[in-house]
């Protein structure tokens, strides 16, 4: 667990994505370890949205300690479960278009991003317990967690869309090596070298000029599709927060959808 | 006392040790912290006068302007953390945490010099409402002044890495973000002089978003 953490922190870091650790076009996370400590952030995060049912009834409510508990288990299914509905897609077309990135590369790399996703909307925990704490308004709460989700999610898919440019990068310059030499200096990552970048690039940096776009063009078109899906999970996964009025269940009818209940809990906010 | 005297010259003039050095320990800035806080708190608690019952407003309003600062600082970290992190700015971390604490005391220092202010303010006018007001004048001018001088101690870290201003305009949104519902969640600060003295208010605590919301719905007639 530890050491998954470790290896958590140095993604986080930059240190698993730099172009010295990726020249030979592969990425080397793990995928195991790395799940395991990603299902255990989400879960984290589940535990802080289902606060807001049990703070609300006092503490008293058995229903409400079973909302913390279904939050905590759905949070990270949410993720695995959007994952896994555009993966199958997005091998497809990748392949399609005739990207060297293997469904291995692929799977490890997504992976990472939800590491990196998940350890964003983790540490956004202790300021959603505290507004639980605080607020009754629940069209608040709602939107505080869509706007925590939102900002995990826009760093991920971030992580993700530069990530697989260095690796398109990489994969580019395997045939001609005086390239890889440049972006490796351009990465900044040589600090032997007294003369390189004074900065490391950070893991949301673009580094170098890439060339190869279709592979490029499918996993932008796939972030759009990974956050509508997302989304609309989310709505089917629902209740992650225990609506006041309405008992514990583990799922909710089939009904409207995510984007709908914003505007309604956005309009609710303004008392409308 | 005089070194720490001297301390918040140093602190007040962003001199570079604030950050780089190690002349300010964690102890000191806290310090700093817990002293000036109280002092503009318990002058804050005031309103209601000192005698009786009174007294203990004095008390809890000193006691919660720093829990205010230390409370909002803890929560608004993890976040900055991990982002800081992404950016790959972790190892300036630590130079950028020693902005952020000395901001926090430059913040209470800067209070305390406004408590006569607001001591001369209590001795002219007994009206509840304007004391209100003129408390939020206070803190939003000291909070103003405290982001000029974190500003000035992160200059060399923008300087070193330009990201570092992406960071520092994100810690001021999470900061004022989680602040000002910690200062709703922690009134009564003043004190009206119709409520008995307490260290909460009984009634629901409530957010501070969705009340400034109804207000202005109210004022709007929507």
């Amino acid at each position: 667990m530890i050491k998954s953490f470790k290896q958590l922190d140095g993604i986080l870091r930059g240190d698993a994505t730099r172009m010295s650790a990726i020249k030979d076009g592969r990425i080397e996370t793990p995928i195991g370890g790395l799940s395991v400590v990603t299902v255990f952030l989400g879960a984290v995060y589940g535990v802080c949205m289902g606060a807001y049912a049990v703070i609300r009834t006092g503490g008293t409510d058995n229903d409400a300690y079973m909302q913390m508990l279904a939050s905590a288990v759905k949070l990270p299914l949410l993720f695995f479960l959007t994952l896994a509905v555009t993966l199958p897609s997005l091998y497809v077309f990748n392949a399609l278009v005739g990207s060297r990135l293997s469904v291995v590369s692929v799977i490890r790399l997504l992976v990472a991003m939800l590491g990196v996703m998940l350890a964003v909307l983790a540490s956004f925990g202790p300021i959603i317990v505290f507004f639980s704490v605080s607020t009754e308004s629940y069209p608040f709460m709602k939107l505080l967690n869509v706007l925590a989700a939102a900002m995990a999610g826009v760093l991920g898919l971030a992580f993700l869309l530069r990530t697989l440019h260095r690796l398109i990068l990489a994969q580019e310059v395997i045939d001609t090596p005086q390239q890889l030499m440049e972006a490796l200096e351009d990465d900044g990552d040589e600090s032997d070298d007294e003369g390189a970048e004074e900065n490391p690039a950070g893991v949301l940096d673009t580094v170098g000029e890439g060339t190869s776009n279709r592979a490029r063009s499918v996993f932008r078109v796939w972030v759009i599709v990974f956050s509508l899906v997302g989304a609309q999970m989310s709505w089917v996964l629902r209740p992650f927060i225990g609506k006041p009025d309405m008992p514990f269940t583990w799922f909710r009818e089939r009904d409207s959808n995510f984007f709908i209940d914003v505007l309604d809990a956005i309009a609710k906010l303004f008392g409308a | 006392m005089r070194t720490l005297l001297i301390g918040i010259d140093d602190l007040l003039r962003a001199r570079p040790r604030v950050v780089v050095g190690r002349a300010h320990g964690p102890r000191q800035i806290i310090l700093l912290m817990v002293v000036f806080g109280f002092l503009y708190g318990a002058v804050m608690g005031s309103f209601g006068g000192v005698t009786g019952e009174r007294f203990w407003q004095v008390v809890y309003s000193a006691a919660k302007v720093p829990l205010l600062l230390a409370l909002t600082f803890a929560i608004s970290l993890p976040s900055f953390f991990v982002i800081n992190t992404l950016l790959g700015l972790r190892d300036d971390f630590a130079k950028a945490l020693r902005a952020l604490v000395a901001t926090q005391a430059a913040l209470t220092v800067v209070l305390a010099s406004f408590a006569p202010f607001t001591a001369l303010w209590y001795a002219s006018s007994a009206d509840y409402q304007s004391a209100l007001l003129f408390n939020t004048l206070m803190f939003g001018s000291a909070s103003v002044t405290a982001q000029l001088l974190l500003l000035r101690l992160y200059r060399p870290l923008i300087a070193s890495n330009p990201r570092h201003r992406v960071m520092v305009r994100l810690w001021l949104v999470i900061y004022a973000f989680v602040g000002i519902q910690m200062g709703w969640v922690l009134r009564p600060f003043i004190g009206s002089p119709h409520n008995p003295t307490t260290f909460f208010r009984q009634e629901a605590w409530g957010n501070a978003y969705v009340e400034v919301v109804r207000i202005f719905m109210k004022v709007f007639g929507w």
